[in-house]
């Protein structure tokens, strides 16, 4: 690849209605490569890409084409096309004439223009179709088209817009073979948005990935696979395991309690970093071959391969009391209401935001007429809670006057918090009947609810850990009686892709060389 | 890519503005105006608004207008919208097909719809009045709301009804819950097109409208003759309620968006709009029923007027009003056949005023009721010259209103009374006077001129008499450029815009009296006396009321009013004698007080072979004037 | 959705009653004979020799015709470029404008005709203004300038806003896509705004040249009398003259020129559009 600077961004900033999108960009692009911009929707890729195309202009900053600065330049002086990402053909031309539309203007000669438009059509492979109405093409066909109409000006450089969006995956993925043969065959640089992490992959020469209007890698799709600068980059690209550690020193980084040899140095020392590794550079072994071990959770079927997910480190639990009782419904005098609730716990610090809503959906208040089995509004709900343990009663009741008095359990309840895997939960005791359990459509969120099970990060309080809940009735026949719940969060866990089957459950040891893993710069939010 | 700005479009941007606003400003500074002048800016005053109010007859356009617009654009927006939907799912065959119907009143020319309406309520005998005007306005304002509402629900998920329905919704309530709140962009933009177009109406509503009940397009129509600054008043009120509505519709959201989201406000147009035409039409209601008073003789009848455009004084239909309790309801014509037409279909007028031939005319063929002497206390009153004319010898069926001559007023700074006794009405064709002359648009009176300027009598049956008096005036309208004029006469000689016009003795004295430069010549060769009469037809709803007003008409105050204010010769010899006498509005004015003394004088006789000629034989006339000169200038 | 679609059916019915059969009636009435009834009647062509024979009737057509005309070219070439304008403003410009628009609109084009007699005549404010110009004393009122002026004034939004509607539906993209092809803003207007917006231009002509064809009040309120359109001469048999067999065989022939100069145009446009999108 000639080396060749092509095109130079110098520090572009850009903002709409006060909101940077760009914030100082500096990116070279050299001749004849293949670069992909890659990120999210709202990184900034695609008003990149039309500051280059001379649709917009940058606030600040310096855009060089072939060493001059062209800023000012009008798009059609500028030596670029575009494929935009809805394609813009003109819905009142044929494939022909949107082909020919950019000689035309530029007062080519007609026998040229018809050399060259048959020449791109041979090349997109739609020969016999240059009088067809654009209207009627599939999207595949409007996408070559637009692409030649672009191609056929003989550009330096191509852009295109996050083209291959509005195809279905198998044309996808067969357009993105051709774009890369169409390149490689015309031998110019194509500048391509996306943000499809395998197309980036697959075509690019270099990929540019971004971030709230920031570059966070420029790399080869090697370089950006394999050695991901950050946090972000490693999660955009393809799946991995990201573990916070600590480098210790050169060629040793520390995670999970562990010490392991790894090829990356250059960081301070004890500096707090991030730690890659991909879920195909895990291998399982036996128990005790293993530099770490652990519990299968899950096995998925993906294919080529299994998906299994093993535990490290088990969860923080926290066990609770759950006290089924018998039916308690009150009934009205006429018998046409039922009405029914249960106590309830309430923690100390949450009183406060105790309301009618909460108090119901926590108590599982309901009414009904019992000939209909149509629901009855609950019209009054009083109670008197003080922040202060106690028991305070609770009294619901319908228009007609059926009430209910329960009782809110106010407590001061301790929660299970782990340092190690940054996380607490806590969980109440609550009272139910067999028949709420039975008719349950949903059993383990609907104990959270009656649980108030909750867990969540030490570091960041409001930032929420996912439950499961574990048993052992079974919810047809459950009696009254207590039973003991178990909340707990998932622990440490592994992505590992592997051809070979393993079963659930089984305890097995995990092993990966030191150049699998890979150490990164904590980021920065 | 940067919006560059572009001086020369926002130039002609701002110039279309001027031009949109430029006659609606001007209107509105006029109806301002304290003097009658269109042209001339005397004082500010609201006598035009006073002037309307008096009148009624404005405000009731304006409410006919209004609710006409309100109840059609309701009706078919509610319907429009049902049928959309209905349309949108059945068969392709009935939606093409009814599509193609949909299109008929949009893809024809206006005046073709109106012309299939009117036939139609003639075809079904329907009574033309309210009823069809607004049956009118519902049938071609429906296409425009279903065009509206169409797209929107083909852009609907075709599922969303099924969802609702699989949901537990009847099919009305996943129509009313999750279709139509879908569509109401649609809705509410079909029912404000809707609204306009019926506002706006004036070729479909004056074709199938009757009894009288006028929209201010109609009204604007027949009173455009003589400049009448009370339709400016009109018009700028009408402009201030639709300014109101649309401020309320556009402006109302645009606070609200600054606010709210978008979703929401939608739902608000329409109750502001609907609130602010239900207020428009409730105040005029208020004001159009709100001076009900105590019992009279007639308290709460009706009657209907058919009179020609400004023949009625100022007060008299008021103080009618005032004095019976019934309510007038006069409608206007300009000219005896298009009257004819009206009455020979059929409609139902309690008073008409039509003259003497065409009074014959209606006897002959039985459409009048001989009229009942003994409640009539006026006979006595009447001027000698006017009673018992050939037209209905005994004053059976007829009370005369005005009467007059036709003569030629003339600019005596650009005329010289000599040439006129030479030449007569042949002054029309001296070329001298080329591009400076008025004709009247009148079949008999056109005829009547040119058979007296060739010595003929103006009743001749010979055709050969009759095809000299079209070469005639053939030859009058090819080489003399004249303008074929009714009613606007009046104001362009009075301001002597030209020095020959050829006019009825009445609008000639009000011309004489506005501007001492005019003259008025009656030709030696004899001219038409002419006389208009009340009549009651024989199917008038309210004979009895019809007497009391010809009473009252002829009755010294009501003549007097008549007279002095229209300035044509009242039948009422006292109020002839007072206004001509001295200190009398027309002292001293020749052409008030007819001549009676010429022998060549004629009175139209009604004979139905001429007057078939002598109408196609005229309208062939103004048709090759048209051809003639079509670009003027 | 079997219960959805009755809703249709009053309509159906309703619109044969107004809209189809009142058309029938114009038919019937243009080939019978005045005083026949629906019972008993006999088929004539005479009212149709009648029309065509005439040397002056034909004139009036071809005037009326081409009068339609004139108006819609001046509405085409200053309602384009106003419409062009329009669209290019920032969306609450936009709407302002176009509520400058529509709101003359809602006041009756009668009373806004009216408006311009009191503008037009003499001594008005425009022949003062032309005076102080040193124009000198042309009449300006009850010519076939101010029945054009009349017209245009009338009809001139409905181009405006058809054309602007489609202008600002086409995408942006489009534009870019032929600046970025080496067009400069002229050619890619008149290689890409202006046949796009084709099928605005035409709904724009017809709502135009339509109702300037038939109108009558223009010509009479503005042209005087002695100006006549085919609509005065519609108007005229039904209303004085009372011809009304004759005046329904002049509404048919316009009604049917009208249908085959529409099917023209929109072949014309539908040819030119190739495979434009239906918008």
């Amino acid at each position: 690849m000639e080396e060749k600077k092509l095109i130079e961004f110098r520090n572009i900033v850009k903002s709409f209605d006060g909101q940077i999108v760009l914030k100082g960009v500096n990116l070279d692009i050299y001749e004849n490569e293949f670069v992909t911009l890659l990120g999210p929707s709202g990184c900034g890729k695609t008003t990149l890409l039309r500051i280059l195309g001379g649709f917009i202009d940058a606030d600040e900053g310096k855009i060089i084409f072939k060493g001059e600065e062209i800023n000012h330049k009008p798009p059609y002086k500028r030596e670029l096309n575009t494929v935009f990402q809805k394609y813009a053909l003109f819905p009142h031309l044929n494939v022909y004439e949107n082909i020919a539309f950019g000689l035309k203007i530029n007062k080519i000669s007609k026998d040229v223009i018809d050399q060259k438009v048959m020449k791109m059509l041979k090349l997109i492979g739609l020969e016999g179709f240059e009088g067809k109405n654009i209207t009627l093409l599939s999207g595949g066909q409007q996408q070559r088209v637009a692409i030649a109409r672009a191609l056929v000006n003989e550009p330096k450089v191509l852009l295109l817009d996050e083209p291959l969006a509005a195809l279905d995956l198998k044309l996808r993925q067969e357009m993105q073979y051709e774009l890369k043969r169409i390149q490689q065959e015309v031998g110019i640089t194509f500048i391509f948005v996306t943000h499809d992490q395998e197309e980036a992959l697959t075509m690019s020469d270099k990929i540019v990935v971004m971030k709230n209007g920031e570059i966070q890698q420029v790399g080869t799709p090697q370089e950006i696979y394999n050695e991901p600068a950050n946090r972000y980059v490693a999660n955009f690209i393809g799946e991995s395991n990201i573990i916070s550690g600590v480098m210790l020193e050169d060629y040793k980084v520390w995670f999970d309690d562990l010490v392991f040899d790894c090829v990356d140095f250059g960081f301070k020392k004890r500096e707090q970093v991030d730690v890659v590794i991909r879920p195909e550079d895990i291998d399982i072994v036996g128990k005790e071959k293993g530099k770490m071990t652990g519990e299968v959770r899950s096995v998925l079927f993906k294919g080529v391969h299994y998906e299994v997910m093993v535990e490290t480190i088990p969860g923080t639990q926290v066990t609770v009391n759950m006290q089924v009782i018998r039916s308690h419904d009150a009934v009205s005098e006429d018998g046409k209401e039922k009405i029914s609730a249960t106590n309830f716990y309430v923690d100390l610090e949450d009183v406060k935001s105790l309301d009618d809503k909460e108090v119901v959906a926590r108590s599982n208040a309901q009414a009904w007429n019992p000939e209909t089995d149509d629901y009855i509004s609950i019209s009054r709900i009083e109670f008197d809670v003080r922040e202060e343990e106690g028991q305070y009663p609770v009294l619901f009741s319908t228009s007609n006057g059926t009430s209910i008095e329960r009782t809110i359990f106010v407590v001061n309840q301790p929660f299970v918090s782990n340092e190690k895997a940054n996380e607490a939960v806590m969980a109440f005791n609550f009272q139910t009947t067999a028949e709420e359990i039975r008719e349950s459509q949903a059993l383990d969120t609907d104990m959270k609810t009656w649980a108030s099970a909750q867990a969540w990060k030490l570091s960041d309080e409001s930032q929420s850990v996912d439950i499961s809940v574990d048993y052992d009735f079974e919810p047809e026949n459950v009696a009254e009686g207590v039973y003991r719940i178990t909340f707990s969060t998932m622990g440490r866990e592994f992505k590992i892709h592997t051809t070979d089957y393993i079963k659930e459950g089984q305890e097995v040891g995990l092993t990966f060389f030191p150049e699998d893993i890979h150490v990164m710069s904590r980021m920065v939010y | 890519m940067k919006k560059r700005k572009r001086p020369v479009l926002k130039a002609l941007m701002a110039l279309m503005i001027v031009f949109f606003y430029l006659p609606i400003i001007y209107m509105i500074v006029f109806s301002f105006n304290e003097g009658k002048s269109l042209t001339v800016f005397t004082g500010l005053s609201l006598r035009w608004y006073q002037h309307m109010l008096e009148t009624g007859g404005m405000l009731e356009a304006l409410y006919t207008t209004f609710s006409v617009a309100v109840i059609a654009s309701f009706i078919s927006t509610v319907v429009g919208t049902f049928t959309a939907i209905g349309l949108s799912k059945s068969k392709k065959l009935i939606r093409d097909l009814m599509e193609q119907v949909d299109n008929l009143p949009m893809m024809n020319p206006e005046i073709v719809t109106a012309i299939g309406l009117m036939l139609l309520f003639i075809t079904f005998r329907v009574e033309k009045g309210y009823i069809t005007m607004l049956l009118a306005h519902i049938a071609f304002c429906i296409p425009y709301v279903i065009l509206s509402v169409m797209p929107k629900i083909r852009s609907l998920d075709p599922d969303l009804a099924d969802a609702a329905m699989d949901l537990g919704a009847t099919p009305w309530q996943a129509l009313m819950k999750v279709i139509i709140p879908q569509i109401m962009p649609g809705i509410v933009s079909g029912g404000l097109i809707a609204f306009t177009m019926s506002v706006d109406d004036f070729i479909i509503s004056y074709f199938v409208t009757g009894g009288g009940v006028k929209n201010l397009s109609i009204m604007v129509y027949t009173m455009s003759r003589r400049i009448n600054p009370s339709i400016n008043a009109a018009s700028t009120l009408m402009i201030g309620i639709i300014t109101i509505v649309l401020l309320i519709i556009n402006v109302g959201p645009l606070f609200a968006a600054k606010r709210q989201k978008r979703e929401k406000e939608r739902k608000k147009i329409l109750l502001p709009a609907a609130l602010a035409a239900v207020c428009a039409a409730g105040c005029i209601v208020f004001v159009r029923f709100g001076d009900m008073q105590e019992k009279r003789p007639f308290e709460g009848e009706i009657l209907h007027i058919y009179n020609w455009g400004e023949y009625t004084g100022e007060n008299i239909i008021g103080d009618f009003e005032e004095d019976t309790g019934a309510k007038v309801i006069l409608e206007n014509y300009d000219s005896n056949e298009q009257m004819y037409i009206k009455v020979a279909n059929g409609e139902s007028y309690d008073i008409l005023v039509p003259s003497d031939y065409m009074i014959q005319r209606l006897i002959l063929e039985e459409y009048l009721q001989k009229l009942d002497h003994t409640k009539l206390t006026c006979m006595d009153k009447l001027t000698d010259a006017v009673k018992g004319l050939s037209y209905d010898p005994e004053n059976a069926y007829s009370i005369p209103y005005f009467w007059g001559t036709v003569g030629i007023v003339y600019d005596k700074n650009k005329v010289d009374v000599e040439s006129l006794e030479q030449e007569g009405f042949n002054i029309f064709l001296n070329e001298k006077y080329q591009g400076d002359i008025y004709l009247y648009d009148s079949e008999r009176d056109s005829f009547m001129m040119a058979l007296k300027a060739l010595g003929y009598s103006m009743n001749t049956e010979d055709a050969k008499e009759l095809d000299e008096a079209y070469e005639w005036l053939v030859r009058c309208v090819e080489t003399m450029e004249p303008e074929i004029v009714t009613d606007e006469i009046i104001d362009n000689m009075a301001q002597g815009r030209r020095a020959l016009g050829l006019m009825y003795s009445g609008d000639a004295a009000y011309v004489m009296a506005e501007n001492e430069n005019m003259g008025f010549y009656l030709p030696k060769t004899g001219t038409n006396l002419w006389s208009d009469a009340m009549v009651i037809p024989k199917n008038a709803k309210n004979p009895e009321l019809a007497h009391a007003f010809i009473n009252f008409a002829s009755d010294y105050e009501g003549a007097y009013d008549n007279s002095s204010y229209v300035g044509y010769t009242s039948a009422n010899q006292e109020v002839m004698d007072v206004l001509s006498g001295p200190g009398g509005d027309f002292e001293g004015i020749s052409a008030y007080i007819p001549r009676t003394d010429c022998e060549f004088d004629e009175v139209f006789v009604y004979n139905e072979k001429t007057r078939k000629e002598i109408s196609n034989m005229w309208s062939r006339v103004k048709i090759v004037a048209s051809n003639a000169n079509p670009s003027k200038h | 959705m079997k219960k959805f679609s009755q809703m249709a059916i009053p309509y159906i019915v309703w619109s044969i009653l107004m809209l189809v059969l009142p058309m029938a009636l114009i038919a019937f009435y243009s080939v019978t004979q005045p005083g026949n009834s629906i019972i008993s009647f006999s088929v004539t062509l005479e009212h149709y020799v009648k029309f065509f024979t005439d040397a002056d009737f034909l004139i009036i057509l071809w005037r009326s015709l081409w009068i339609a005309f004139k108006t819609t070219i001046i509405c085409l070439l200053i309602g384009y470029p106003v419409a062009y304008y329009i669209s290019h403003c920032q969306e609450r410009v936009q709407n302002i404008l176009v509520f400058c628009i529509t709101m003359p609109m809602w006041i009756n084009m009668l009373v806004r005709t009216y408006a311009w007699i009191g503008l037009l005549s003499q001594d008005g404010l425009i022949q003062r203004l032309l005076k102080m110009l040193g124009l000198g004393n042309t009449e300006l009122l009850y010519t076939e300038g101010a029945v054009l002026l009349g017209m245009v004034y009338n009809f001139i939004p409905f181009m405006i806003l058809q054309i602007n509607t489609t202008l600002c539906k086409m995408d942006d993209s489009l534009l870019e896509a032929a600046a970025d092809l080496g067009a400069d803003s002229i050619q890619a207007f008149g290689r890409v705004t202006l046949p796009l917006s084709i099928p605005g231009v035409v709904n724009g002509i017809t709502l135009v040249f339509l109702p300037a064809v038939s109108s009558f009040f223009i010509p009479k309120l503005l042209g005087g009398g002695k100006y006549f359109l085919i609509g005065n001469v519609i108007e005229n048999q039904f209303i004085t003259v009372g011809e009304w067999n004759f005046g329904s065989a002049i509404s048919m022939i316009i009604a049917v020129i009208m249908m085959l100069l529409m099917m023209c145009v929109h072949k014309a446009e539908a040819r030119n559009q190739g495979g434009k999108e239906e918008a």
